[in-house]
């Protein structure tokens, strides 16, 4: 009888110690989901401009299209980190 | 030894100068690194899966949980319609994940640090997403760039930032690999470089550090790769499901 009370301890403890590595590998996922918020914002802006950059070139009307798309890549890049944002929350 | 901490990321040929074209297409240590980072994950695997035994032993099970972490990413970030492209999504997590660790070896070479490396991954992802979803879809696969609910007037503007916002995500995913992997392994070298200049004296400190931030580069190894992989798998769940 006792060593079954005894395993049955064993098995908590256990159980106790998955659970608190389980909730530790949560916290590292969201760390990660942290990470990705900052290169979301700066990606966009750089995209939309090089693109900008080159439609210039193309048609020869610097730097209109350069300034119209930095403003739309920002714009861009703010959404994104919304929803990445509502994405995290939804978890 | 060198001072400058930049130059752990030099790329130096090995061997005999091959030149085909324009292109030199010599064998150097970036390449040897990337040889060693698949001819480990084969080893390992080819090692793991050798006895299948019921109980597994160590490398069994450390395999098995492998497998068994990104079967469960994949599950929960781009559903069951995922399932075939499970293959390319270990390898790919697996490749980021034992470079970044392989990197994380004192006189080693980091393979994830360069930004071609990460944006050839990144865009060969991209690419491959986009085909995914235009042979899923067709050519309804464009609604993604049209989110419902938006006034006629505003579609113009709205599409061009949607496009923008989807170029933009081969560049996001591989700026941050590369980004973080190389800040990381050069801040480990200026500590590194701290402590043999400020001596036994005053080289405790940064010697700590050092410590620390090994400590830190291996989570960040670990979370790279997991961030690279569930990325896409977000993107192929897009690409699969649609819907806005």
């Amino acid at each position: 009888m006792n060593d079954i009370k005894d395993l049955e301890k064993k098995i908590k403890k256990l159980s106790l110690k998955t659970k608190k590595e389980e909730s530790s590998s949560k916290s590292s996922s969201s760390l990660g989901m942290a990470m990705k918020l900052s290169s979301e914002m700066v990606a966009a802006v750089f995209v939309a401009s090089l693109i900008g950059y080159y439609i210039d070139k193309l048609f020869k009307t610097q730097p209109f299209f350069l300034i119209f798309l930095f403003f739309l890549g920002s714009v861009a890049g703010i959404i994104n980190v919304v929803r990445s944002s509502k994405m995290i929350n939804k978890d | 030894m060198a001072t400058n901490p930049m130059s752990q990321f030099e790329v130096h040929s090995i061997g005999p100068k091959i030149q085909i074209g324009n292109f030199d297409l010599s064998f150097t240590n970036s390449s040897l690194f990337m040889v060693l980072t698949v001819s480990i994950i084969s080893l390992f695997f080819i090692g793991a899966t050798q006895k299948k035994s019921l109980v597994p032993d160590k490398i069994q099970l450390i395999a098995e949980m492998a497998f068994e972490f990104v079967s469960k990413m994949i599950s929960e970030t781009a559903g069951k319609d995922a399932r075939p492209y499970f293959p390319f999504i270990l390898s790919l997590f697996l490749f980021v994940l034992v470079a970044n660790l392989l990197g994380m070896l004192p006189y080693s070479f980091t393979v994830t640090s360069h930004i071609i490396v990460t944006f050839a991954l990144a865009f060969f992802i991209f690419i491959g997403v986009t085909i995914v979803g235009f042979a899923k879809h067709g050519i309804s696969y464009l609604k993604l760039f049209v989110p419902s609910g938006v006034p006629v007037f505003l579609l113009p503007l709205i599409i061009v930032i949607e496009l923008i916002s989807y170029l933009s995500r081969p560049v996001s995913l591989s700026v941050r690999l590369f980004a973080n992997m190389m800040a990381g392994h050069t801040m480990l070298k200026v500590f590194g470089s701290f402590v043999v200049s400020l001596g036994i004296l005053g080289g405790w400190l940064p010697l700590g550090f050092a410590v620390a931030l090994t400590g830190l580069e291996l989570l960040v190894a670990f979370i790279q790769a997991y961030v690279f992989a569930i990325l896409t798998c977000i993107y192929l769940n897009d690409a699969l499901n649609l819907h806005h």
